[in-house]
């Protein structure tokens, strides 16, 4: 390996600096975050916390920890995204690999049929209408199905299959496997890269989203815990409108905002590290076929 | 219609589209014909209404009912099932409700979506006029106002408390409104000034009780404290204007609706005719007043950008000594936390200081936020229990207190007009280390069931701060308030197209102005500037719209 010129090692130098200071900034917000956490509501709001907590107390994360519905929609968080991203993951595999066959016969009528819907949709009352007169209003079904396939990560695992060597598949027909056996032994044990990606795009997605749920359910035990976390913190922020009634108008803890949120995205943070691995060769992998 | 006589004029595509326009309003127009043609015969809506029902009496439907309601959840105070509020209502009146829970902070999307697919509870509380013009065309929304005779109680505060204008200015084009609004006996004012006493009775001042002498007294704290600003105000995030609440109680001095009550279009009762508010002499006189501020360095310029939290640091770290209040913010967030950081600091809310308009508050705000009805309700055979309902929680004496004060003897107890929560329970954060709290555990004074009423209730609430605040508020006059002039849906969608860019060049103009960028000797220039965007256009829409409805309703 050739030793770097002097002018690279400046610039890796640079670039270091650059990007610690990327980092900081955006760690930054987050370490303010959980400081705030475990500090003192009076030091929150003095402006006295930044990256230390101040008037160290556990204190709201009890009372947190205390509130049913916190939990509950902690519980439903955990299912939705569960059950969404198995439906999803079954759903994109079996489409992306049927579109990754050249000789199927209207691959780009269904091709088209996917990519149409990245342009045009139904609009939001209609979607509202079509998931409430097939009943699934009010069930983990309203979440999972409209959304189970995102076309982006369709196209990705599409161009994935493609790339697998056809021989491959054409050896173990001869030797007996038929479709299904091909792609449940041969092909998905070798895309285990992108089948991780997938496994992390949708359940971030899912983890985070909290539209749907917003929209199709009725009951606040139903509701996702990003709703309750969104509920709580705009909650807080726009008590001072003009008009609103007087009993809208007390507000909600900066502390227990804080824990909320650190409670909220811990676990999506503590998935990440395992799956990356798979996620740059995952993505690559798909990409450069094109 | 008048586009069609002038269609000789007209290219071909807007012909289309009037035409496209009176199909429309046909389609419409048969629609809620057909409702009316139901409507008049109540006979078949009985179930379990209640015979001769008249107000200041009981609600008890006659047979167990259960009804639908969009119900506005508030993190402050998250639906609970086991609230007392649902089992003694249900005790009461026989009458079950089946909340649909939507969380507050996108109450209004939900709403529309719900409206528009037909899928809306029957009671929709938490709307904010003008909130239900939007769905008036679609006929999804039911005209109360046709059904108002099954309201005792809603027609006597009305007459009684002579909100006539007041109805009058919520109605719809067709004369009707659709919105039950939130009625209060008396206006109750929300904001004003906040003042460090102990910093003026150090400089030997008194409260200010107009503008001019909260400017000496501004100037008096300044000449103290030359290198920190007097005041540093907040309300300026999240809102569409900066220092909302100031140029609201400030605008109010000078007879003009800025702020948050900021409207593009004002009455103007000497000429007996709308006009632009941006533009009228007041509005001026307002803001030469906060630029004679700002260039003195008595207020922060950045009042107008920063967040909240921002500026209340500044007033706790001493940095500035006066701020935007309300009675809340004053008690449980200025003065709770001054007393802890600042050794001996005090702090008051201060009745709004007169301006030129003497003493008065702005007209109009005795309408709170109400209940729209859904227009399929009208289908119930139990439509009159429910109106009767309806009538008795949000407009009688008992269903109103109900809904603020629980019950007697549980959660609170009463001698005359003195209410007080039961020990143990806490209001408001009346009582921090109480067990209970009223509206968390209990659900009652609940922004969704509670508002509106008598003065005697409303100030049955009141801490003694706010109590000092509202009494002498309540002695100033009312402002005139602007007759109905009900926009017809295109040109409802004309208006609004005018307006955004106007509204927006106002706000960012008067900033300008009040910051020093823009001389006021361009005020010419920018009247020239809102005329490019149809501003005399917008006001001549409102006028005839009030022409108008002035003929046709008498």
């Amino acid at each position: 390996m050739v030793k770097p010129s002097r002018s690279y090692r400046v610039f890796q130098g640079v670039n270091g600096v650059i990007l610690t200071l990327v980092v900081i900034v955006t760690l930054y917000p987050f370490a303010n975050i959980v400081a705030r956490s475990f500090s003192s509501e009076r030091q929150i709001r003095a402006g006295e916390v930044t990256l230390w907590p101040k008037g160290f107390n556990l204190t709201t994360y009890k009372i947190v920890f205390q509130d049913s519905m916190f939990w509950r929609n902690y519980g439903n968080t955990v299912l939705y995204t569960v059950v969404a991203t198995a439906v999803a993951m079954i759903l994109t595999t079996c489409y992306a690999y049927v579109l990754s066959k050249k000789h199927l016969k209207g691959r780009g009528v269904l091709v088209g049929v996917a990519v149409f819907t990245m342009f045009f949709t139904g609009g939001l009352i209609p979607n509202y209408v079509l998931v409430t007169s097939l009943g699934l209003k009010n069930s983990v079904w309203a979440i999972a199905l409209p959304n189970a396939i995102s076309v982006f990560n369709l196209l990705v695992m599409k161009a994935f299959f493609e790339s697998l060597p056809t021989e491959l598949e054409e050896a173990a027909q001869i030797d007996g496997l038929s479709t299904y056996g091909i792609l449940l032994r041969i092909v998905l044990p070798l895309s285990k890269a992108v089948v991780a990606t997938m496994v992390l795009f949708y359940s971030v997605s899912f983890w985070n989203s909290w539209f749907s749920a917003f929209l199709y359910m009725d009951k606040s035990e139903l509701m996702p815990v990003t709703v309750y976390l969104r509920n709580l913190i705009s909650g807080a922020t726009t008590g001072g409108n003009a008009g609103a009634a007087d009993a809208q108008l007390s507000q909600v803890g900066a502390n227990i905002q804080a824990v909320t949120i650190v409670l909220t995205s811990l676990p999506i943070l503590c998935v990440y590290p395992f799956v990356q691995r798979y996620f740059v060769s995952g993505v690559m992998l798909g990409a450069v076929k094109g | 219609m008048s586009s069609v006589e002038n269609a000789g004029q007209l290219s071909r595509r807007q012909i289309l589209a009037a035409a496209g326009f009176i199909g429309l309003a046909t389609l419409t127009g048969c629609g809620s014909g057909d409702d009316g043609g139901d409507s008049k015969d109540l006979s078949k809506k009985q179930n379990g209404a209640m015979k001769d029902y008249r107000a200041g009496q009981q609600f008890k439907a006659a047979k167990p009912l259960s009804l639908s309601v969009l119900h506005n959840d508030n993190p402050v105070y998250p639906m609970k099932k086991a609230w007392l509020f649902w089992k003694e209502l249900t005790e009461r009146t026989g009458v079950t409700f089946e909340p649909v829970a939507v969380p507050l902070v996108d109450y209004e999307k939900k709403r529309s979506v719900l409206i528009g697919s037909g899928d809306a509870p029957f009671l929709i509380p938490k709307t904010y006029h003008p909130a239900e013009v939007a769905f008036v065309s679609s006929g999804a929304i039911l005209p109360v106002s046709d059904y108002v005779h099954l309201m005792p109680n809603f027609r006597d505060k009305v007459k009684r408390w002579r909100l006539e204008p007041e109805i009058d200015s919520i109605r719809q084009s067709d004369g009707k409104f659709y919105l039950l609004p939130g009625l209060h006996e008396k206006p109750r004012s929300g904001y004003s000034l906040a003042l460090r006493t102990d910093v003026l009775g150090r400089l030997g001042l008194s409260l200010p009780t107009s503008w001019d002498e909260v400017y000496e007294v501004f100037k008096a704290i300044k000449a103290e404290h030359p290198d920190r600003y007097p005041f540093s105000d907040r309300w300026s995030k999240n809102t569409p204007y900066p220092a909302a609440a100031l140029f609201s109680y400030l605008g109010q001095a000078y007879g003009v609706r800025a702020g948050w009550t900021y409207n593009t279009i004002d009455w103007d009762v000497k000429a007996g005719k709308f006009v632009f508010t941006g533009t009228t002499d007041a509005y001026r006189q307002m803001i030469e007043f906060v630029r004679k501020l700002v260039a003195e360095k008595l207020v922060d310029p950045e009042s107008f950008t920063q967040t909240d939290d921002e500026a209340v640091q500044k007033l706790l770290g001493e940095k500035s000594f006066a701020i935007s209040a309300n009675p809340q913010e004053l008690v449980q967030n200025y003065r709770f936390n001054l007393e802890k950081q600042v050794k001996g600091a005090e702090i008051e809310m201060i009745p709004v200081p007169l301006g030129p308009a003497g003493p008065v508050v702005l007209g109009g705000v005795r309408l709170e936020n109400g209940v729209m009805i859904s227009s399929k309700a009208l289908k119930s055979d139990s439509f009159v229990a429910m109106m009767q309902f309806v009538d008795w929680l949000w407009y009688s004496d008992e269903g109103q207190r109900f809904a603020r004060w629980g019950v007697e003897g549980v959660t609170y107890t009463r001698s005359g007009s003195q209410y007080k929560p039961k020990p143990g329970i806490s209001l408001m954060g009346s009582d921090p280390d109480a067990p209970k709290d009223m509206q968390k555990d209990y659900g009652f004074y609940n922004g969704v069931f509670a508002y509106g009423g008598s003065w005697e209730l409303v100030s049955s609430m009141f801490s003694p701060d706010e109590k000092k605040f509202q009494d002498a508020m309540s002695q100033r006059e009312q402002t005139p308030i602007a007759p109905a002039h009900p926009l017809q849906s295109f040109e409802q969608e004309q208006a609004s197209l005018w307006e955004t860019p106007l509204r927006d060049h106002v706000t960012q103009n008067t900033l300008k102005f009040v910051l020093g960028k823009r001389p006021m000797s361009e005020w010419e220039a920018y009247v020239t500037e809102l005329k490019a965007k149809n501003m005399d256009q917008l006001v001549d829409l409102h006028n005839k719209a009030y022409e108008r409805f002035k003929k046709e309703n008498g």
